[in-house]
């Protein structure tokens, strides 16, 4: 996460009286980052992957597994450990691990204290040796976070903590909940990362709002499954803080796992992907194209079936982190009339992006957000200064939320040098696509991160996932991609992904032809014919008028990793399929034999799991519960089942599906025992 | 007459990169690349006011020599009939050349003469050399017909216990030909580095007992490149050459599909003239000499920022009575 600067962060009420000085700081300072950085030209690809990870205990006599709230004496750990081998010492703990060349991979704290995020200790390029290093270094970074922690403790990637917020002792050391900054009463304020940052963030959001986040996941009705269901864990009966009467006043919704606070969304894991751009421009393409890939990402990485004990009836987390921040007021969210804040808002500050913002002779009007709230005196800051509308319209959106966390000592002087009020309003619009501006140095070009995607249980699935997507940023720069559909479509989609198995079950809007027409050319002898550029330049098509409607159909994500075997009713090309215009990008690129047979077994993973041939991790994982002997049919994920499932999901970590008992094999093979063909894999004990 | 195929950049001309699998040969990005570009300069020749033309055409733009003299979309240079007209305004590459990776590879044909390879191999490189307005290319890459890895045969035994077929003297002997123009062109600067392609173990260990000019390359067509035998991979390591993944087809351009390009069928050109002298064109017996692909990668950002072919035919004209 951001920025984590030290100093007096203000109370809401307070906070908010600033809102309005720090948006105009943030305003200044981006106009300042802007003039620095519109030129910047020249970057070269770099991209990085974030892994996040829960921290489990095992309590193996007792059969049990909670989270460790350990999180900073392990950052502590590694922190001694990386600065001792900086100096050139000897560090016992990675002696045995250290791997020759490669700087050491970086460690992170995350709002959640069960939580750890690991990056590469240095950028990624493109070269193919690149592509295949990052496996080796997501494992080697999983072996140095196990290496700092205790025996009996585990750095493993599910989404979510499968009994977080139970009635029972799920977290170590143990906290009671309803604490003051939370004030929830499922979670300890001591579930959040102690760094004062954190707990102000959950405590405005929650003033802000005026009650708790309210986050209702409906509940996977089995057969044995009381219906309605009222969630049992609910106590109705609290008198502690004001905001214990939000379940009394309907918070908690018939027929789903309720939750109230914030750590239940922003404790969850994902896999994310930054990449550098050439330049601005470029960087702006990028975050429009793949914006509409989003959702089908998102439902493709699916890995979160369960909340609080039950199972839920959905296979991501995003609404739920959604909900988890949601800091609107009643005004705001449309109960009351406006009163006192600005405007209706139809989405929440962490949500599917709302704009669209490259330059783009093939982006149409029609694209737009129509619901899309800008604040206009901001808008006109900026256009004054010189940004063009697109990029304008974007930050003035970006800029219509209060900033949350506010520190006092930053209000004292504007540092046009600085970025600290500009990233405050940024970092905490948590959309799908983020465009990120380059640092006050310069340093780092314009860059565009990938939000969307699920964490997954093993290192070899995050690779396949993180390569996948590169490879496609490469396909739709050189094959000029148009994945354009219009905003509203992808924030259906971001609805549909939800849906249980929505990965083989739901459709999407997708575009149906994202191959560009052939250039109109110029004639031999010199004028180009009709209206086109000159041949200097790629000439572009004139903006197309058909139909908007006629640009897209509802596709499977089938059809979309893979390819339509016919057209859609309204085209009459079929959809190529994502997977095979990357093979088509790497057809024509110098790749040898053994980078290309690691590839296809991550596009292998991709095109299964597109196709239901290989499960995600949300089926296996309903299929693990509903199998397992505790189960009565009744939604009920027990604490004996969670503590085999985190031990199964310990072992697939390490075997991928070829250890004896083959376990989680349905997601990366077809039949139990298959093996993959892989150079020196051999079962796995 | 040698007549000169172009596809000029195909990298987002839509269609023609993305292979439908299954249903489509393997060259098809060269039939369609090759197809799309006639019909894209055949538009373009057509004079101002006259696009009602187009839109009579079948929509894949196919328009026929009674309504367009072929000459207003191609042109003749040094006796070579340029199909598309070759365009001197084309600017080349849009940044520095050490910016990118340049890779050509250069395929040679069946049944044509082995006398004629090395002055194929001129042609070939200097066309793509004046196409991307470079003096030099990063690798060069031979296919040689008739010579095609087997993995499946590969299998069988260990490198060195099969005996090469007996036409194969020849072959050898026209390949080692070759790969002296290829050696002078890396010694002059013109190719960085130079490889081979579909050599399978033995013939890999014949070539590099007989020449002095070490390929850094082998480029092998595999279905499954998790699936390519030990031994070719041992051979490889142990002289190491870097063995490189490709897809193009064994037969790039025979000379029927050649044909229902330039043709009059519904497809094609419509330069040829027809069976019988039905419509009127070019006669005579046409044959294809070679095909040569290029891509330009930036390199730092692994964008394909170009890629085209050329192919190169001959058209033996009947003497006139």
């Amino acid at each position: 996460m951001g920025l984590l600067a030290l100093g007096t962060p203000l109370e809401w009420r307070d906070a908010k009286k600033a809102a309005d000085q720090v948006r105009q700081w943030g305003i200044e300072q981006l106009l300042a980052i802007w003039r620095r950085a519109k030129g910047k030209e020249r970057d070269v690809l770099r991209w990085g992957d974030e892994i996040e990870y829960l921290v489990v205990a095992y309590e193996y006599q007792q059969r049990k597994v909670k989270l460790s709230l350990r999180q900073a004496d392990i950052l502590d750990a590694l922190a001694k450990d990386v600065a001792l081998q900086k100096q050139g010492g000897c560090v016992p703990e990675l002696q045995n691990i250290a791997r020759e060349g490669e700087p050491l991979p970086t460690f992170h704290p995350e709002f959640g204290r069960f939580m750890l995020e690991a990056t590469p200790g240095k950028p990624w390029g493109i070269g193919f040796k690149d592509l295949l290093d990052v496996e080796p270094n997501m494992k080697w970074r999983r072996t140095i976070a196990k290496e700092h922690m205790e025996p009996n403790e585990y750095p493993i990637t599910l989404t979510t903590f499968p009994r977080l917020g139970t009635r029972d002792d799920f977290i170590t050391p143990y906290y009671p909940p309803s604490g003051d900054r939370l004030r929830s009463q499922f979670l300890p304020d001591e579930i959040a990362n102690p760094h004062i940052r954190f707990p102000t963030l959950a405590a405005n959001i929650r003033a802000r709002r005026g009650r708790k986040v309210a986050i209702n996941v409906p509940i996977f009705q089995d057969e044995h499954t009381a219906m309605p269901f009222q969630d049992p864990t609910v106590d109705y009966d609290l008198h502690k803080w004001p905001e214990d009467d939000d379940v009394r006043n309907g918070a908690a919704k018939e027929d789903h796992i309720y939750m109230d606070a914030m750590a239940f969304g922003m404790g969850s894991c994902c896999l994310q992907i930054t990449f550098q751009a050439k330049n601005i421009i470029e960087g702006r393409k990028l975050y429009d194209q793949l914006s509409p890939l989003g959702p089908i990402l998102l439902a493709l990485t699916a890995a979160t079936p369960i909340y609080k004990g039950f199972l839920a009836d959905t296979d991501v987390r995003w609404n739920q982190i959604s909900r988890a921040v949601d800091d609107r007021t009643p005004e705001e969210l449309g109960e009351k009339p406006l009163h006192n804040d600005r405007w209706r808002l139809p989405k929440s500050r962490y949500a599917s992006n709302s704009t669209y913002i490259s330059q783009d002779p093939r982006l149409r009007k029609e694209y737009m957000d129509p619901e899309l709230v800008v604040d206009e005196g901001i808008k006109q800051r900026l256009m004054d200064e010189g940004m063009d509308d697109l990029l304008a319209t974007h930050f003035a959106h970006l800029f219509i939320r209060d900033p949350i966390v506010i520190f006092g000592e930053d209000l004292k002087e504007l540092d046009l040098s600085k970025t600290d009020h500009f990233e405050n309003l940024q970092s905490t619009n948590w959309q799908h696509m983020r465009f990120k501006p380059p640092p006050p140095d310069n340093s780092i070009g314009w860059r565009v991160e990938f939000r969307p995607m699920e964490i997954q249980i093993t290192d070899f699935e995050n690779a396949a996932f993180s390569v996948f997507i590169v490879l496609v940023t490469r396909a739709i720069l050189s094959f000029d991609l148009n994945f354009y559909i219009p905003i509203p479509r992808t924030t259906e989609n971001m609805e549909t992904a939800h849906a249980r198995d929505a990965v083989l079950n739901e459709k999407f809007y997708f575009r149906n032809d994202p191959l560009p027409p052939r250039p109109a050319k110029a004639s031999a002898n010199g004028h180009a014919s009709g209206n086109t550029t000159p041949a200097a330049q790629p000439s572009r098509p004139a903006t197309p008028t058909g139909p908007v409607e006629d640009e897209y159909s509802l596709m499977t994500i089938d059809e979309i990793i893979n390819g339509q075997s016919s057209p859609s009713e309204n085209s009459t090309k079929p959809f190529p399929g994502l997977v095979p215009l990357v093979e088509s990008y790497l057809n024509s690129m110098n790749v040898d034999v053994q980078t290309r047979c690691d590839l296809a077994r991550y596009l292998d993973l991709i095109r299964k799991r597109a196709n239901g041939r290989y499960w995600t991790a949300a089926k296996w994982i309903r299929h693990f519960v509903r199998g397992h002997g505790e189960y009565q049919g009744d939604s009920v994920v027990s604490e004996r089942t969670t503590y085999d499932l985190c031990m199964a999901v310990e072992e697939m970590t390490r075997c991928e599906g070829r250890s004896g008992e083959g376990v989680g094999w349905e997601m990366f093979m077809e039949n139990k025992g298959m093996t993959r063909k892989r150079k020196g894999e051999s079962a796995c004990g | 007459m040698k007549l000169r195929l172009s596809t000029s950049n195909i990298i987002n001309g839509g269609t023609s990169i993305v292979r439908r699998p299954a249903s489509e040969k393997s060259n098809v990005e060269l039939v369609n690349g090759l197809r799309s570009n006639f019909t894209a300069s055949m538009q373009a020749s057509i004079p101002a006011g006259n696009g009602d033309i187009l839109d009579a055409a079948d929509g894949k733009g196919a328009i026929k020599n009674a309504v367009l003299p072929s000459t207003s979309w191609t042109n003749v240079d040094n006796g070579r009939l340029n199909v598309p007209a070759n365009n001197p305004d084309d600017p080349g590459l849009a940044e520095e050349r050490s910016e990118y990776d340049i890779t050509v590879k250069f395929f040679l044909l069946p049944k044509t003469r082995f006398s004629d390879w090395r002055r194929h191999l001129q042609d070939a490189t200097s066309a793509v050399l004046q196409e991307l307005r470079v003096d030099s290319v990063d690798l060069l890459i031979i296919s040689f017909p008739g010579v095609s890895f087997d993995a499946d045969s590969e299998e069988v035994g260990e490198c060195g216990s099969n005996q090469i077929q007996a036409s194969e003297p020849e072959l050898l002997d026209a390949i080692l030909d070759v790969w002296n123009t290829v050696a002078t062109l890396q010694a002059n600067g013109v190719a960085l580095n130079t490889g081979v392609a579909e050599f399978g173990c033995e013939r890999l260990k014949e070539f590099l007992s007989k020449t002095s000019h070490r390929p850094m390359v082998n480029q092998i067509n595999v279905r499954d490149a998790c699936e390519v035998p030990q031994s070719i991979m041992e051979l490889a390591k142990q002289e190491r050459i870097e063995l490189l993944t490709h897809n193009d087809c064994a037969n790039i351009l025979p000379q029927g599909t050649l044909r229902d390009l330039l043709g009059d069928g519904p497809n094609g050109a419509g330069l040829l003239a027809g069976p019988n002298a039905q419509t009127k064109g070019l006669e005579g017996d046409l044959s294809p000499e070679w095909v040569v692909k290029y891509t330009a990668v930036v390199r730092d950002r692994g964008v394909i920022e170009h890629k085209g072919y050329f192919a190169s035919a001959d058209l033996l004209q009947k003497p006139t009575v």
